[in-house]
């Protein structure tokens, strides 16, 4: 900015050393001729006529004349700013509280909400599923009916698929410095649909038949960027060379593009670098059928023309002789019909849009009060500088230039502001990190993008004009000559403006009431989500969610030579009261596993029991006195249950609810045989757990069943299936974690180093997280609440406090004539009841229809809830009556001496 | 400003636009500085042309501008002048005259015939 003025003082210096030299020769000619030197200098002067005009003239012809103007309206607003910092300093807090928040949940709803998928036309993006008939299931399907669907889908431009890997992480490198990385199996065909390809090397070798990778590509590896660069240093040799990815040798063929992951949503949503390994068809992919082959999720784009239900219903339309082929009739049934879902819409799970909609709209109710309140001091800003405007005006200034100049100081704020706004913005998305984690699966850290500094910058543009542009106009509106005669500066627009003024403060107040009502409504919400009955003990409990390498324990036990030992040397830690294990926390979110099995025998209610879904958990007998959850009948798990012992199994409440019937008793499951644990040892029922929530505090109950760890060998299906995949370390202690966690990070570390980076929290923040995002939701609006009401508290303030001081002489007179302190306090106090009730009136209606959409993130209350909306009327009277106490006092302390002899 | 020094009026006002055409032509045989260009514009016309300086120094600023002049600085009797020397585009448009002497034309044509009009 320096050294645009300097540039202009240079070209300004040498216009007067020119000037100068021209007026020194015409003299040095003048005495040549003879002339005295007095005389020739006058004449000289005379002769050049009026230097200044010369000088401003030339001026005007340099190019950056209009730029220089500029920079003067900068300086003269820089100026009159400093001179009043209070209000410059008022209005850009004002200012950033407004812009900040919105340009934070915009940087929020920009990641989550506007790309929720970073693929090239993402939304002709469809997978696709199977469903039984009346279900809305999402199977996934095998080989032989995806090549089906290609053949006969003309709708469908390709179809792609994938599959999860048995692992949640893998271990990319040799020995000892391992990296951790997720990995996901791809078809051949899936970069391409996505429209994305590798930055470097190729991508997988499409093979002979559906898209399936070629097998000479069997032992080849895409990396992501993050791993390519973390890794391997950004090497670009590495294409072409083998590395270790857990302990098997694999060819690196190609790096992906920066910020591509896929799959995109997930549970096991890690953060972690990926890995993509190809999908080679095997013999097994030519059967049908449950547990025989190998199923995958399908990814296809629609053509041009086709629309998502034409889609299905082509494909329907072939689907009954697909599942005809189906020789086992449970089969046939989960493959009746065809199911198509946007991708994009996969990504976000349940209630996120309506929460990031919920919480953007809440900003920008923010961002409007901060505006109408800065709106409100300009104009009394305005009013008070009436007689400095009227003087400049007098003294020839356009009006234009005048307007110019207070939109200038308005532009110079909302910059002021922004850029405070953006430090604001970093702040919350930093306070809020943990929760947008664990809710939104952001892992990057903020930084700004074109979208969001875009968005910054028209916050800014529609500030300054929000807030400048009424002001300046209205302020230079009024005629010169009685703002020049008036002694008292205000009193010549004191009406008008007075009028807009209490119409701005009764806006705020109604848009703060309806902030303060939606954040009531989920404070209440978390208030329920709070007090639901878990079933389970969350205090004093640390936990620890592994990352195992399974592939170094291939062919051990993992149980006996890996988990139980560690398991003991945790028991032994000081103030450790006990430890489990188990394959995940209630609530944990980390690795879900639903069992689905047919019952046979039993015929009388086999239809009931057709096929049976149930939350899986292998757990440690121990696992009852860390979480100390109630029976109901039976026993649970304990030490002598072993890998030689009876095979036994336990479930809960709602699982015999929901298979064998609410009517009989629930005792009457124990001892019945479920399953086999493995071929020839079948798992009696031996204990019926009280109801708990296991995958979300709002959602009830669901049918549970648990195996006990120790008998699980590696000879078991249910092996495979738990433990290499995942495994939670439960530790009861009264020790905080703080000190906690460090020793059983070394425990773990010591046991496997590739252990030490698992990840540890505690029962406690795991429920918090598990609330979903009400709880980031109520902890924003609560922020966003507190300012607004804060916001429009001033703007009474400053509203009653103006009036006040306008009306001095007037209170002065009233108390001369014998008016009582109260007469005039109430005075003022009337003029704030009327605003406040004006703006509860509007905000009652605003936040009826305003909250109506809040419902879907409501939990034990209602949309219009009486109870929040009488608080917040409560602390808005309460809040408005303080705001309006201290102006009040003021006015009845006015001195009639002094108010009457002013001016 | 508003009287009218006695010496300046039996001088002929310059027409606006006409000094940018003056001054090229001035500076044709060498650099001169703007006094320089004042007096040679009044020693040619026979003392009948007197620059304003509150012409003089903006047309030598658009000129400058155009392209059509170069401005520099030397010292000479120690008293720093700036100078100006005419440029390629500036001879160029020397050699235009044709321009000019359309306007003429058109002027006198048009003075002739609001003279003919009062008649």
């Amino acid at each position: 900015m320096s050294w645009l003025p300097k540039l202009f003082e240079r070209r300004k210096d040498e216009l007067d050393e020119e000037i100068r030299a021209h007026i020194a020769m015409d003299v040095a000619n003048r005495m040549e001729r003879g002339e005295l030197q007095e005389r020739a200098e006058a004449e000289a002067m005379r002769e050049f006529g009026n230097v200044a005009l010369v000088r401003d003239v030339t001026h005007g012809v340099w190019r950056w004349r209009r730029l220089e103007r500029l920079a003067a309206n900068l300086r003269y607003a820089v100026r009159g700013l400093r001179r009043s910092p209070g209000f410059s300093i008022t209005v850009i807090a004002t200012l950033a509280v407004g812009v900040g928040a919105a340009c934070a949940m915009f940087t929020v709803v920009d990641r989550v909400l506007l790309r929720p998928v970073p693929f090239g036309d993402a939304d002709r993006l469809v997978e696709i599923g199977e469903t039984p008939k009346g279900k809305s299931a999402f199977y996934p399907s095998p080989f032989l009916d995806i090549h089906r669907w290609q053949d006969r889908s003309p709708k469908l431009r390709e179809i792609a698929f994938f599959g999860s890997n048995n692992s949640r992480v893998w271990f990319l490198g040799g020995n000892g410095d391992a990296m951790h990385v997720s990995s996901a199996s791809v078809s051949a065909n899936l970069f391409p649909t996505l429209g994305v390809h590798p930055v470097l090397g190729r991508g997988f070798v499409v093979g002979d038949s559906g898209g399936s990778v070629a097998p000479t590509d069997a032992h080849s590896i895409l990396l992501s960027d993050a791993a390519w660069r973390t890794r391997y240093g950004a090497d670009e040799a590495i294409v072409g060379k083998t590395v270790e990815l857990n302990g098997e040798r694999d060819t690196v063929i190609g790096v992906m593009p920066r910020g591509f992951t896929f799959p995109y949503e997930g549970m096991n949503s890690t953060g972690l670098p990926i890995v993509w390994q190809p999908i080679v068809l095997t013999p097994a992919d030519a059967l049908r059928g449950h547990h025989q082959a190998p199923t995958y999720q399908c990814l296809a784009r629609l053509q041009a023309s086709a629309e998502l239900a034409s889609a299905e219903a082509e494909l329907n339309a072939i689907q009954p002789t697909i599942a005809e082929t189906y020789t086992d009739p449970r089969d046939r049934e989960n493959a009746a019909l065809v199911n198509l879902r946007r991708y994009a819409d996969t990504a976000l799970q349940g209630n996120v849009r309506m929460t990031l909609v919920a919480l953007l709209a809440a900003s920008g109710l923010l961002w409007l009060i901060a505006c109408l309140n800065v709106t409100s001091l300009m104009l009394a800003r305005a009013t008070a500088r009436q007689r400095e405007i009227a003087v400049r005006r007098a003294l020839g200034a356009g009006r234009w230039e005048i307007v110019k100049q207070l939109l200038m100081e308005g532009v110079l704020l909302s910059g002021c502001a922004s850029l405070v706004g953006l430090v604001l913005v970093i702040g919350l998305l930093r306070l809020f990190q943990h929760g947008l984690e664990t809710q939104f699966n952001l892992h990057e850290s903020f930084t700004p993008n074109v979208a969001v500094v875009g968005a910054l910058l028209s916050l800014t543009v529609a500030s300054t004009l929000l807030t400048s542009v009424w002001p300046a106009w209205g302020g230079t509106r009024a005629s010169i000559e009685p703002a020049l005669r008036q002694g008292a500066p205000q009193q010549g627009m004191g009406r008008a403006q007075h009028r807009v003024r209490t119409v701005l403060v009764v806006t705020q107040i109604a848009l703060s009431f309806t902030l303060l009502v939606g954040c009531g409504l989920l404070l209440r919400t978390i208030y329920a989500l709070r007090h639901v009955q878990l079933g389970f003990r969350t205090e004093h409990i640390v936990v620890a969610n592994m990352t195992i390498p399974s592939y170094k324990y291939a062919g051990r036990d993992m149980t006996t030579t890996l988990y139980q030992p560690l398991v003991d040397r945790a028991k032994h830690l000081p103030g450790v009261e006990s430890a489990a294990l188990l394959t995940e926390v209630p609530l944990g979110k980390t690795f879900q596993m639903i069992f689905s099995f047919d019952v046979s025998g039993d015929s009388s209610s086999a239809i009931r029991r057709g096929a049976m879904r149930a939350q899986f958990r292998a757990v440690g007998p121990e696992m009852q006195k860390v979480f100390g959850f109630r029976m109901l009948h039976g026993r649970f798990f304990n030490e002598g249950d072993t890998a030689s012992s009876q095979a036994v199994v336990v479930v809960n409440r709602a699982f015999v609810k929901e298979y064998y019937g609410d009517d009989r008793a629930p005792g009457k499951i124990l001892g019945q045989s479920l399953f086999s644990l493995e071929k020839g040892r079948p798992a009696v029922v031996i204990g019926v757990l009280a109801d708990e929530r296991q995958v979300n505090v709002a959602e009830p109950s669901q049918p549970e069943m648990e195996v006990c760890l120790p008998q699980v060998t590696p000879v078991s299906m249910f092996y495979n299936f738990a433990e290499g995949r995942a495994m939670d370390v439960a530790v009861r202690t009264d020790r905080s974690p703080a000190t906690m966690i460090p020793e059983l990070r070394d425990i773990l570390r010591t046991a496997s180093p590739d252990l030490a980076s698992s990840s540890f929290s505690t029962m406690d923040q795991i429920v918090e997280d598990s609330f979903g995002s009400q709880n980031l939701a109520a902890e924003l609006l609560e922020i966003f609440g507190c300012s607004a009401l804060l916001l429009c508290l001033t703007g009474i303030y400053g509203l009653l406090v103006y009036l006040v001081a306008q009306r001095q002489r007037e209170m002065g007179l009233r108390i001369a004539l014998g008016a009582q302190q109260w007469n005039v306090m109430s005075l003022i106090l009337r003029q704030a009841v009327w605003m406040v009730a004006a703006g509860l009136g509007v905000g009652l209606g605003v936040a009826y229809l305003a909250t109506a959409a809040l419902r879907t993130l409501l939990y034990g209350v209602k949309a219009n809830d009486p109870w929040s909306m009488s608080a917040a009327v409560l602390v808005i009277l309460l809040g408005g009556l303080v705001a309006a106490l201290v102006p009040a006092r003021r006015a009845a302390r006015v001195d009639p001496m002094e108010a009457l002899r002013a001016d | 400003m508003v009287m009218e020094p006695e010496g300046h009026r039996n001088r002929m006002e310059l027409l606006q636009g006409t000094l940018d055409m003056l001054i090229p032509r001035t500076l044709k045989w060498g650099t001169a500085h703007g006094y320089g260009i004042v007096q040679a514009l009044r020693r040619q016309s026979g003392e009948a042309l007197q620059v304003e300086t509150g012409s003089l120094y903006p047309a030598l600023q658009r000129l400058e501008r155009r392209g059509c002049v170069r401005s520099g600085s030397n010292s000479e009797s120690n008293q720093r002048a700036r100078y100006y020397r005419i440029t390629a585009v500036g001879k160029s448009q020397l050699a235009d005259v044709g321009r000019w002497e359309q306007m003429v034309e058109v002027m006198s044509a048009i003075l002739k015939t609001e003279d003919g009009g009062e008649t």
